[in-house]
């Protein structure tokens, strides 16, 4: 028995793990000063010659990275308001309030079986729920959420957003085709036909919109809203805001248009031979997508990242200056721990019997923490715009989320044939009729 | 024997539709089956069937059964030679079975009627029977025509009840024609009730119709009370009727809640749960039990009402019917729901009849039959209900007599509570039940039709012959003539409005 084996196994197991991962963080360590000090210099004056291609993949990566809490916040949204819906409770022990319960059912979708059927077209089968998720994401690299935070500005954004979703079909195809199931055909079948009919609508009642802007650049189409709630889209195209919502919600396959996942009818639709994290895309897809609809419509007709009222306040503080960092770090730890220890002693002395020191302690913790993140924000509500138009673009967002979900846990579901003829018999009509208004009172107004 | 088209590929006219395993029935010609058989079969092709019925008649045993057959020859009319493996239970000489293993043509690798064939295994998936097409009918539902396909809806499928299994032959998205194949909950009650006495009848049969499982045992009841001249108490009478409105304004709410989930709506079934389980919990607090409530006896109820269950019905009683109809409202006057459900699955009432359809599925199509007026039985002639009926015989009639019959079981409650006699709640009877030789029907009137037993007695304590007539089975009969011509998301529609349960179709 040589040294090394005798020595392992006297070990504990924290033991162990110090020994394995206490070296492998020196050399990290080691690797990454070195690859810092070599690589840091050429690869700055690189990065510096080429920003647009930085501020690309930047933005990239944070939209790409985006994605996965924004379907836990949905998924999360969706489990608990249809639950009081129907009377339940809802999840309730992962976290508080059953908080956690999405991040939990992605750490279940991870450690599953990564299966594909006998007679499955594999390299097509795997690829399907990559097209899909990608597609999704592509389309937030568009969407402005708030001044200066966007990940691209094109200025054929609309377009560039009915390509990316028109792309989501052929993932839904794909794997349809794929999966070697009569199920997943039909469902990707269906998706086909449904996305490719409510496409025409949804396209044409957006083009009233960019008539409207006299631009095709998302941020452009905000800032041709700006002012207060009357300047926005809704109340000059009311019937292609609806329109737009109907389509938007067969796009997105929610309910009453999900027939590509037709629960009593088709299994699971195109889903139907997924399993783990290939269906994990899927299912994130399918969140993101919903998040996407809402922010296009919220960006196309309710004024995007603009208040809905004029902002009282005159001043912007954006110009702020944070140079002075260790002032700063010294005013946060004074104001956490004078606050923590006063409010502290105001539970231990007033707070009843059952409160020990500790425990007031913990609890004047978060007392403080809720205050000095509510004040901060409230402070950066007011002083930095970016941070007033995130906020109202995510309430506009997840009011229109919460709509879709309100619809999942209401709603039966369509027919086949009656999704298709009040696409074709109703929606495009109505679509053309709306943008033909639209041009000739433009046309008319403009004289 | 008749050639299954789908298989007959062009170009390739010998070639089996799927791989077939040598000396399966549907290798060869009908000539050599008997001899291929397998294993199980193989003591037949041996002694041959005359023999071994003669040996089992040798042997004393009541022959004709497969089984009985089989266990006969175990019996020592055939001595056994030398076993190398000791006894065999089934009565298989094990020389015989290695010779005939021998001889039989071995599955091997190179053949290549085994051989999946990559580019053409999708005819492993299709739904067809192992065996040749064994009349007309079979033989024109697996032939496909062009542009068809067969899907397989079930037996495990979110949207079929229990276990039922549906063969589609689709056309796109369209129903051509329908194959439904029942029987994976078969147990033989029938015969486990002619095996017990016919105390214990009422529990096997308990379980059938599971959703609402008072009504089988009433029907079984009631017949034992026919057979036997049993005068039932008032009291045990008007309790019978109590509980069993109650239990079908429960299954009733269940099918409201299905239909609209199979319909895609997620919300009503949880809705409906709740009525349910209250009505269960009321029941639960006189019988014991929740679902197989065991509780009617030969001659009376097993127990009488008590204070929890008088207080959660005067509970529920105080908001049921506003409950109900707010339940109803929620699909009742939903768009989506109603055009999803009108004019599909139209039933023709001569069809209707033909099939023997009982229940709110014959009074959909504008026929008033209900057995509690057309042939009354307990106290029902003296409560004041209403049958009600609808013309359009379509899904949504189904479904709206359902909520009519639910507004008139609230009523028959309401009555059954004024008019509560006092007194025993059982007749005496005793221990042993041997009745006279006769034979006698009792139905009643379950939440999905006419709910009938047939009993001959030849005056042992068991009955001779037990059989029942469930009403599923029969609305479940009309599903091949209701389904082609639909869209696949309207068999969904069609099925769940016939509500059948599986339990009492394949009994």
């Amino acid at each position: 028995m040589s040294f090394a084996t005798r020595t392992w196994t006297r070990m504990s197991i924290p033991e162990r793990l110090l020994a394995i991962f206490v070296p492998l963080a020196v050399v990290l360590a080691i690797a990454t000063v070195l690859a810092i000090v070599l690589l840091g210099p050429p690869l700055l004056d690189f990065l510096g010659a080429n920003l647009p291609l930085v501020r690309f993949l930047v933005a990239v990566t944070a939209i790409l990275l985006m994605t996965v809490p924004t379907a836990f916040v949905i998924i999360y949204m969706e489990l608990k308001v249809i639950a009081r819906m129907n009377l339940r409770i809802g999840p309730n022990r992962v976290g508080p309030w059953g908080a956690a319960m999405s991040l939990i059912h992605g750490f279940k979708v991870l450690s599953k079986e990564d299966f594909a059927p006998t007679g499955a077209d594999l390299p097509v089968f795997t690829l399907a729920p990559v097209v899909t998720y990608m597609a999704s994401v592509m389309t937030l690299l568009v969407i402005p959420f708030a001044p200066g935070l966007f990940g691209q500005d094109l200025n054929i954004g609309v377009l560039f957003f009915f390509a990316m979703g028109g792309m989501s079909v052929l993932g839904l195809l794909m794997a349809g085709w794929s999966s070697f199931n009569k199920y997943s055909l039909l469902g990707g079948l269906r998706s086909a036909a449904q996305i490719i009919s409510y496409e025409i609508p949804l396209t044409l009642s957006a083009v009233g919109v960019v008539i409207l802007a006299g631009t095709m650049s998302m941020n452009h189409i905000v800032l041709s809203q700006s002012g207060s709630a009357l300047d926005w889209f809704i109340f000059k195209q009311p019937l292609a805001a609806l329109i737009f919502f109907i389509a938007a919600t067969a796009e997105a396959n929610r309910t009453p248009f999900d027939m590509t996942e037709a629960d009593s009818e088709l299994v699971a639709g195109f889903a139907t031979e997924y399993s783990g994290m290939r269906f994990g895309f899927f299912f994130f897809a399918e969140y993101v997508n919903v998040f996407i609809v809402s922010a296009l419509i919220t960006t196309l007709f309710f004024g995007g990242w603009t208040a809905p009222f004029n902002w009282p306040w005159p001043y912007n503080l954006n110009g702020l200056d944070l140079s002075n960092g260790t002032l700063w770090i010294g005013i946060a730890f004074l104001v956490f721990v004078l606050g923590t220890d006063v409010l502290a002693l105001l539970v231990r002395f007033f707070g009843g019997r059952s409160w020990n020191m500790p425990s007031a302690m913990v609890l004047g913790f978060i007392f403080t923490l809720v205050a000095v993140v509510g004040v901060v924000g409230l402070a950066g509500f007011i002083a930095f715009d970016w941070i007033q138009g995130l906020f109202w673009f995510m309430v506009k967002t997840y009011a229109f989320v919460f709509v879709f979900v309100w619809m999942r846990g209401t709603l039966p579901r369509v027919r086949v044939d009656q999704l298709m003829s009040f696409a074709w018999k109703w929606l495009l009509p109505a679509s053309l009729l709306n943008l033909f208004v639209t041009a000739a009172a433009v046309v008319l107004l403009s004289q | 024997m008749p050639t299954r088209p789908n298989g007959a590929q062009p170009g390739k006219p010998e070639k089996p539709t799927r791989p077939v395993t040598p000396g399966s029935p549907a290798a060869k010609d009908p000539a050599e089956r008997p001899a291929a058989a397998g294993v199980r079969g193989g003591a037949h092709a041996r002694t041959g069937r005359a023999a071994a019925a003669a040996a089992a008649a040798a042997a004393g045993v009541r022959g004709g059964d497969h089984a009985r057959t089989g266990r006969a020859a175990a019996t020592p009319a055939t001595p056994a030679a030398p076993n190398p493996f000791g006894s065999t239970p089934h009565g298989h000489d094990p020389e015989a079975v290695r010779a005939r293993l021998a001889a039989m043509p071995r599955p091997s690798a190179d053949d290549p009627r085994i051989l999946l064939d990559r580019t053409s295994d999708a005819d492993l998936f299709e739904p067809i029977p192992p065996y040749p097409t064994r009349t007309e009918r079979e033989a024109e539902f697996y032939s496909l025509g062009d542009g068809e396909m067969f899907l397989n809806v079930g037996p495990q499928h979110p949207a079929t009840h229990g276990v039922l299994r549906l063969v589609l032959k689709l056309s796109g998205e369209q129903v051509m024609d329908v194959d439904p194949v029942i029987g994976y909950l078969h147990r033989g009650v029938e015969k486990i009730c002619e095996n017990s006495d016919y105390y214990h009848v009422i529990d096997q049969v308990d379980p059938l119709e599971y959703v609402s499982s008072l009504f089988q045992e009433w029907s079984a009841v009631l017949t034992f009370e026919k057979l036997m001249d049993v005068q039932v108490p008032r009291r045990a009478e008007y309790i019978r009727v109590l509980t069993a409105e109650l239990l079908r304004v429960a299954s009733h709410t269940l099918y409201m809640g299905f239909l609209a989930l199979d319909l895609g709506g997620i919300t009503p079934i949880l809705y409906s749960f709740i009525e349910r389980d209250e009505i269960v919990e009321m029941l639960a607090a006189i019988t014991g039990a929740r679902m197989l409530f065991n509780y009617y006896r030969i001659g009376g109820v097993n127990g009488d009402l008590n204070h929890e269950f008088m207080s959660r019905l005067g509970d529920w009683m105080s908001r049921a019917a506003k409950q109900t109809e707010a339940n109803a409202a929620l699909l009742n006057e939903n768009e989506i729901f109603v055009r999803r459900a009108r004019g599909v699955g139209i039933m023709d009432r001569h069809m209707a009849l033909k099939m023997g359809v009982t229940g709110g599925n014959l009074r959909a199509c504008g026929i008033a039959f209900d057995v509690r007026r057309a042939h009354p039985y307990s106290v029902y002639p003296e409560l004041d209900f209403n049958v009600p009926t609808r013309q359009e015989g379509d899904s949504l009639a189904r479904y709206l007599i359902r909520v009519d019959e639910v507004r008139e079981s609230i009523r028959i409650i309401d009555q059954c509570l004024h008019n509560m006699p006092d007194g025993p709640i059982i007749a005496k009877l005793p221990r042993l039940l041997r009745p006279r030789p006769g034979r006698a029907w009792g139905a009643v009137e379950g939440p999905r039709g006419l709910m009938g037993v047939y009993a001959i007695s030849d005056g042992s304590d068991q009955p001779f012959r037990f059989r029942i007539h469930d009403p599923s089975f029969m609305n479940l009969e009309t599903v091949p003539h209701l389904l082609p011509g639909n869209l696949l998301a309207d068999t969904m529609a069609i099925v769940s409005s016939l509500d059948p349960i599986m339990g009492g179709i394949d009994k």
